[in-house]
């Protein structure tokens, strides 16, 4: 078969296995195992038909570009190393696939449980046969992932949720680190092709940024490989079922990151850089995991500590400068495979047949379960390294490699024998407690379960693994020879040292060593096992020296409360606060942008001060304050002081020959004055005044606070308009416009061309905006219900209303409608007056003051002054065609449409047509299309502002009439309320 | 005719909000109008994205007046992908809110809202000019504070009004700096801005004005200090509603922020991409770690919102093409995958019961089908392979480390993490962990909720493995964007 097709199957079948276990019926256990089962067969098979090549010194690869932008591809690719690794990973997986068939609840649901499994496998192997850096940084966060999934398997138990997320925490930031590592490595190299960043080894070191990617990449590997001080997830992730730990925390996920340091080892070791790091990792790690296995009373949790142990002895292998450390990584890196997950399925059975896996409950199981208890007797003996098993082969390679390592610093090695003794010794103790603790002893009594013997197929995995371990025990060199040659020879190439595996080198320093720990652990154990059976709380000396605390602890400080200052800080939910931290924040930007670049000085002479507008413009800045100061205490006021505001503004306009402007400027001026003053009728009443909260001084340093800043914000803004009013560019627009206006626009009124025609697409957006203004306001009083302080009815509409009552008028406010007789006649009799003025703004606005915008507001203005002079009723009884949702809907249609209509004549949209058209009684009218788009504006403006006005009014008229007191149900007529959509 | 495809992209959702005003007695008739002109706008964007593609910029004088003198609609790769994306979110939100909205917010108007605020959104995507470019801002905000209060409770309003007076601050500074640009260079179209900006010798009144403006639009993308009206008002609102704002409001900013640093700005970036670098990093750590300590759906996303969009800023200030390259790709996953993690909590609460994740869970068993959309987005946020966010993390970091930026890269992989760490939280709380109310019962959500999310998911994959022709579009944005001249020249049509 092609190398690709190879490759690909090895990769791709786990995923597309896993896909068709998901879509399994939630039963379907015996299908789903038989499938995953069958596909780790099928990979192993693939991985076998490799050997042929690979023991060559051959390698597989396969090339498929993928963003070849970013210099990446898929790259699979198979030596000797990754062929050792493809076929752990299938092999033991194809035997925990058997295994987890027995052990797999039929309640559970196991196609989901397999379909992780396979998905893990598949990313598992991706993993060791990347040939690319990134694809390999990819697979990696894709295992992390996937191993969240199966260790959240149970996630009905908090336990496993919180491992789960742990063990996610701590790999994938890892993942992230190798991710980062990765990236440096790929621009110190120029590649992220393995093949070439192997080749650039001398590079890699001398590079500057040598320390940085190490770092990085060496940070990923601990994690995944639960190196201290980042060990403690693997405890934790034991809350998973247990053919997921016998699988990823024995055989293959933990092996990643080793995987990793051995794959760059030839490019990255060799550095003092890198014996720190890694070497001085797997030391301690390989200590305090030995030592802490000793005092775990779960079977599992022994088994983890444990598993941390050995992985740190792999570690510092690899941290040693040493290729025959680099085989004996490797070896033990197969050896712990193999023992460690037998073990685990062992652990499994127990717990399946018994109940529980608490080591002080267990005792005597070798009678119940014999055929177990040898298997389990085997493997812990090669955990501990006893002669004719594996384990205890590559302990001397260990032995030899500590007593003749080169490490960095002296001191450090006298110490590497001795801590190599001591873990080997603590290894003895926990295997013997794991042994002796659960299989001798009295028989077990209250059990949750009787013990008996599982399943034989369920016991069929572990066979095999525990005849591995004899066999390669007996003779390594013919059984395991040949696969661990390929290996190193893929790693280290021409480099590879000669080394002899053998059972027996004769008696020398390494075995003298095995001896002495061998006794010691004997020893110990005899002096710890009562403590032991009668439970220790924790390991004794390292027992508040608990990473997983200091974790929980940063998280919890990060997490919560640096994140709580800092709401606390920045992210008030009040808005003062907020509208503070903006200013400050553009005060900030602004000033300090001019000041650091400096502000040139002007060109232009200011022009004379104009006594008569000064004062005018002091008059108007005046209101301001006063508006402002007002607004909190006394609102009528403020109200009139913007309105002074506004028509100082207005008579700016007209001073500086803007009368469009002004006009525009007055219509709206009224129209808001009035619609804030029936607002400000439901506004609740004033809040105490805040001294009684707070003493006096600190609110008044608040206000001055404010105050300052405020005028730091006003002061700086006016500083900006100076210096850029004394500074004119040479060509401004508006001459563009001046000039354009009526040769080319059609209107002798700029402002109108420029509103309807030169930037008439602003005007566009701008009337959509007074639309939605005037829908919200309708949808948000629709449902407003005003505060209790402010329904009852107000001081002059009781006294009316006595009034009434005391002449016994037939209907209520009639006393009103009789003082306003004149004015109600006369607004009568002005609103065609005011219709027809509207119009001729609305007609002549293109070339004189007017237009559609300000004749909308005129038409307003005629029906306000109806509402407020006849009441609410009786405008509406008599204006049915008030519709105010339908004319501002027809306004904008038609002001849209006008921009689309200019498509007809194969013009850009919005351009306008323009022609003069002779109407009878009229004569010649300047028609241009831009008058239908100020028709739409005009409507618009009227329906928008009549929908704010009915909101507002009727507010009185519910009021009214949710409010029973004295008063009859007022006759409100509905009709413009339904009209609009459903009020009242 | 390429010139009216950038038109109708602001005239047919103006036309929508017109037409589903005019039909608003008639319920039915008024929804399929309402998702007729939506999918007009996604048609219409298609063709716009194609045309630009095909042709290069569409260049639309509007009221055929030439440049700088009208309002120059101008649509450059950057444009057009923005367009597309807005549409195709804007249609899946509609389609879900078919499914969410009752009478009472059909009566506030809600259909014709929505189509003002996608008016918004693609007039700031298609305009060249910067008073238009405010004309649309101002229309977004008003169409989203009619959004935000339609549901009329009072923590809507309180988001609301507290949402609207933040934001006019920020509007008022964008209309102030616009002032003072046109008072010192004299134009407002931004190709001819991009020609004058340079030759201003006021160069500290400029940067003021610079700063002013990058204010306001930063407030609207929500960076660090000025983020805090985002998570204070988009847990409240409708959910198809906080969808739409989570993906495409903030984006509107940074839109702007990006369009102005690269082809107006671009006179003094020790300072002004200077400014932006720190921004982006504190925007990204702040964000996080809000969103750690929450314990809302919606809030945690919003955080969130937050500290992605440090992600996207961090590519501008670095500022290589690669940089922008990266910003690109994130704003378009972003826009996604965050819009879609919104509906998902929509669904998840209908099912649920809440948003708070105490009193949630148990989804996992009730709603494996959720489950499985909720990764994808979830997952391709904290930036999981093969996922979309996987490759904007990769380039913007890449970017970071090619400019050995390491202190913003490892900003960048500290949030990377505490992204992780809020995604489980959800994860864990709302479908691992039985429903503290007992099993939660497994009914289905509305096919119109599902739908959307399943084809917002759909692109979140698409966009991941098949990454190379995005890759190639944001390739061509960033060389678009880096070479400004090239813009000006195409809409003012002559050489300086």
């Amino acid at each position: 078969m092609p190398d690709g097709i190879v490759l690909a199957c090895l990769v791709g079948l786990p995923f597309v296995a896993a896909i068709v276990a998901g879509l399994l019926p939630t039963r379907a256990r015996d299908t789903a195992s038989m499938l995953a089962g069958a596909v780790a067969l099928v990979c192993l098979g693939l991985v076998w038909s490799a050997y042929g090549t690979v023991s060559g010194g051959g390698v597989l690869r396969a090339e498929l570009p993928w963003m070849p932008q970013l210099g990446l591809s898929i790259v699979l690719r198979m030596d000797g190393f990754a062929w050792l690794f493809a076929g752990l990973i299938t092999g033991i997986g194809a035997l925990v696939v058997l295994y987890a068939r027995y052990y797999m609840s039929a309640e559970d649901p196991v196609p989901r449980f397999f379909s992780f499994l396979l998905a893990f496998m598949g990313a598992m192997t991706g993993l060791v046969l990347s040939g690319h850096l990134v694809q390999l940084a990819l697979f990696w966060e894709l295992t992390s992932f996937l191993s969240f999934l199966l260790i959240g398997y149970w996630h009905h138990t908090a336990a496993a949720r919180d491992g789960a997320r742990m063990a996610l925490t701590i790999t994938a930031t890892g993942g992230l680190s190798l991710f980062a590592g990765v990236l440096v490595l790929g621009h110190i190299v120029g590649s992220y092709d393995l093949d070439v960043v192997l080749a650039a080894g001398d590079t890699i070191r001398d590079h500057p940024l040598y320390i940085v990617a190490l770092i990085l990449i060496v940070l990923g590997a601990l994690t995944k490989s639960a190196q201290f001080p980042f060990h403690f997830w693997l405890p934790h992730a034991m809350a998973a079922p247990t053919p997921v730990s016998a699988y990823l925390h024995s055989a293959t996920l933990v092996k990643a990151g080793v995987f990793l340091l051995a794959r760059l080892w030839p490019v990255m070791a060799g550095t003092d850089a890198w014996a720190w790091t890694v070497g001085l990792a797997g030391l301690i790690t390989m200590l305090i995991g030995a030592y802490i296995a000793i005092f775990q009373n779960d079977l599992k949790g022994l088994l983890a500590y444990s598993t941390i142990s050995h992985l740190g002895l792999i570690t510092l292998l690899l941290g040693l400068k040493s290729e025959l450390a680099l085989i004996a990584a490797i070896f033990h890196t197969m050896n712990h495979a193999a023992f460690k997950c037998s073990l685990f399925m062992a652990a499994g059975i127990i717990d399946h047949e018994t109940g529980t896996r608490d080591i002080r409950r267990l005792s005597g199981l070798n009678g119940p379960m014999p055929f177990t208890a040898r298997l389990a007797l085997v493997a812990a003996a090669a955990m501990a390294g006893v002669p004719l098993l594996n384990g205890f082969i590559s302990k001397e390679m260990f032995f030899a490699e500590a007593l003749s390592a080169t490490a960095p610093v002296h001191p450090l090695l006298n110490v590497l024998p001795l801590a190599a003794m001591l873990a080997s010794a603590f290894s003895v103790v926990y295997s013997l407690r794991f042994i002796h603790g659960v299989f001798f002893g009295s028989p077990p009594t209250d059990l949750p379960r009787t013990p008996h013997e599982p399943a034989t197929w369920m016991r069929f995995p572990v066979e095999i693994l525990v005849l591995t371990c004899i066999m390669v025990g007996v003779l390594p060199a013919a059984t395991v020879g040949p696969y661990l040659d390929i290996a190193a020879r893929a790693v280290l190439g021409d480099a590879t040292p000669y080394y002899s595996l053998a059972v027996w080198h004769g008696v020398n320093l390494p075995l003298l060593m095995s001896v002495v720990a061998m006794a010691a652990g004997v020893t110990i154990y005899l002096i710890l096992q009562r403590r032991l059976r009668e439970g220790m709380d924790g390991p004794p000396l390292i027992r508040h020296l608990d990473a997983q605390r200091l974790f929980e602890r940063a998280m919890v400080t990060l997490s919560w409360r640096l994140a709580r200052t800092l709401e606390r800080i920045a992210g008030t939910r009040r808005l003062q606060p907020q509208l503070r931290l903006i200013l400050i924040a553009a005060i900030v930007a602004g000033a300090g942008a001019a000041f650091v670049r400096g502000v040139g000085p002007g060109n232009l002479v200011p022009a004379p001060i104009d006594p008569v507008l000064a004062l005018l413009w002091v008059v108007g800045a005046a209101c301001a304050l006063g508006a402002a100061w007002q607004a909190k205490f006394h609102r009528l006021a403020a109200t009139i002081l913007l309105g002074g505001v506004g028509l100082v503004v207005c008579v700016t306009f007209v001073w500086f020959s803007a009368p469009d402007l002004a006009l525009t400027q007055l219509t709206v001026e009224i129209v808001t004055t009035v619609l804030l003053l029936l607002g400000l009728r439901w506004l609740p009443k004033r809040m105490q005044s805040s001294s009684a909260r707070e003493p006096e001084v600190l609110g008044r340093t608040r206000r001055l606070r404010d105050l300052a800043i405020a005028t730091a914000a006003g002061g700086c803004m006016a500083m900006l308009a100076y210096v850029v009013m004394t500074r004119t560019p040479p060509e401004l627009l508006a001459q563009h416009f001046l000039a354009r206006a009526y040769l080319e626009g059609g209107g002798t009124n700029v402002v109108n061309v420029i509103l309807v025609d030169f930037r008439g697409f602003d005007t566009l957006g701008e009337i959509f905006v007074v639309g939605v203004v005037a829908l919200t306001t309708f949808a948000l009083l629709r449902r407003f219900r005003p505060a209790a302080d402010s329904v009852e009815l107000p001081e002059q509409q009781r006294d009316q209303l006595e009034a009434d009552e005391a002449r016994h008028a037939r209907d209520d406010g009639r006393h009103v409608a009789d003082w306003l007789l004149v004015p109600f006649t006369l607004t009568r009799l002005l609103f065609p007056v005011m219709l027809v003025a509207a119009a001729f703004l609305l007609l002549r606005g293109h070339d004189l003051p007017g237009g559609g915008f300000s004749a909308g507001m005129v038409v307003a203005i005629a029906i306000i002054l109806q509402y407020i002079v006849g009441g609410t009723e009786w405008t509406e009884d008599r204006l049915s065609l008030l519709r105010p949702p339908a004319w501002i809907g027809t306004g904008l249609l038609l002001a849209a449409g006008t921009g689309v209509a200019a498509w007809a004549f194969g013009l850009p949209f919005m351009t306008s047509y323009f022609s003069y058209a002779d109407l009878p009684v009229l004569g010649k009218v300047p028609m241009a299309s831009a008058l239908i788009f100020d028709i739409g504006v005009f409507v618009l403006v009227v329906g928008a502002t009549l929908l704010m006005l009915i909101a507002l009014a009727h507010q009185s008229v519910r009021g009214r009439r949710s409010t029973p007191r004295t008063l009859p149900q007022a006759k409100a007529s509905p009709r413009v309320a339904d009209a609009v959509g459903g009020g009242g | 005719m390429n010139g009216w495809l950038a038109g109708l992209a602001v005239l047919i959702p103006l036309a929508g909000a017109a037409v589903t005003l005019l039909a608003h007695g008639l319920p039915r008739a008024q929804t399929v109008l309402s998702l007729l002109f939506a999918a007009a706008l996604l048609l219409d964007a298609s063709l716009l994205m194609a045309a630009v593609w095909r042709d290069g910029m569409v260049v639309v004088q509007a009221s055929a007046w030439d440049a700088p003198f009208g309002i120059s609609l101008a649509v450059d790769t950057l444009g057009a992908v923005m367009t597309l994306i807005a549409a195709i979110t804007g249609l899946a939100c509609l389609a879900y809110a078919t499914a969410e909205i009752d009478e009472g917010h059909r009566r506030a108007f809600f259909h014709p809202l929505s189509h003002v605020l996608l008016a918004g959104v693609c007039g700031s995507f298609v305009t060249g000019d910067l008073f238009n470019l405010y004309v649309w801002f101002e229309v977004l905000l008003i169409a989203s504070f009619g959004l935000l209060v339609i549901g009329g409770t009072r923590a809507q309003t309180d988001g609301a009004v507290k949402y609207v007076a933040l934001n006019l601050v920020a509007t008022s500074l964008f209309l102030l700096a616009t002032g003072l640009i046109y008072g010192l260079t004299g134009t407002l179209n931004m190709a001819d801005l991009s020609r004058a900006v340079p030759r201003v010798e006021n160069t500290g009144v400029l940067n003021a004005a610079a700063m002013l403006l990058l204010a306001a639009f930063g407030m609207k993308a929500a960076v660090f200090p000025l983020f805090f009206w985002l998570p204070a008002s988009y847990h409240t609102p409708l959910v198809a509603v906080s969808a739409v704002f989570a993906g495409l409001l903030t984006k509107v900013g940074v839109y702007a922020l990006i369009r102005t640093v690269t082809l107006i700005f671009t006179h003094d970036p020790e300072w002004i991409n200077g400014v932006l670098l720190w921004t982006a990093g504190l925007t990204m750590l702040t964000g996080v770690l809000g969103a750690a300590a929450q314990n809302e759906w919606r809030r945690i996303l919003s955080f969130h919102i937050v500290s992605q969009i440090g992600y996207m800023v961090m590519g501008l200030a670095i500022g290589t093409k690669l940089a922008i390259v990266g910003s690109v790709f994130y704003l378009v996953h972003h826009i996604v995958v965050k819009a879609n993690l919104f509906l998902i909590a929509g669904v998840a609460q209908r099912l649920t019961g809440s948003m708070e994740l105490k009193r949630s869970g148990g989804l996992y068993e009730a709603a494996p089908w959720l489950a499985i959309l909720f990764f994808i987005p979830a997952f391709s946020l904290a930036g999981f392979p093969p996922l979309s966010g996987f490759w904007a993390k990769f380039i913007v970091i890449k970017a970071a480390l090619d400019e050995r930026s390491i202190a913003i890269a490892a900003a960048a992989l500290v949030t990377g993490l505490l992204t992780i760490y809020s995604m489980t939280k959800i994860w864990g709380e709302a479908f691992w962990k039985p429903h503290p109310a007992g099993p939660v019962e497994e009914t289905g959500a509305p096919r119109a909720m599902v739908v959307p999310i399943a084809a917002l998911a759909a692109c979140t994959i698409v966009i991941g493995l098949f990454a190379q022709p995005f890759l190639a579009v944001a390739e061509r944005t960033a060389a678009e964007l880096t070479d400004p001249s090239a813009y000006a020249a195409a809409v003012l049509g002559r050489l300086p």
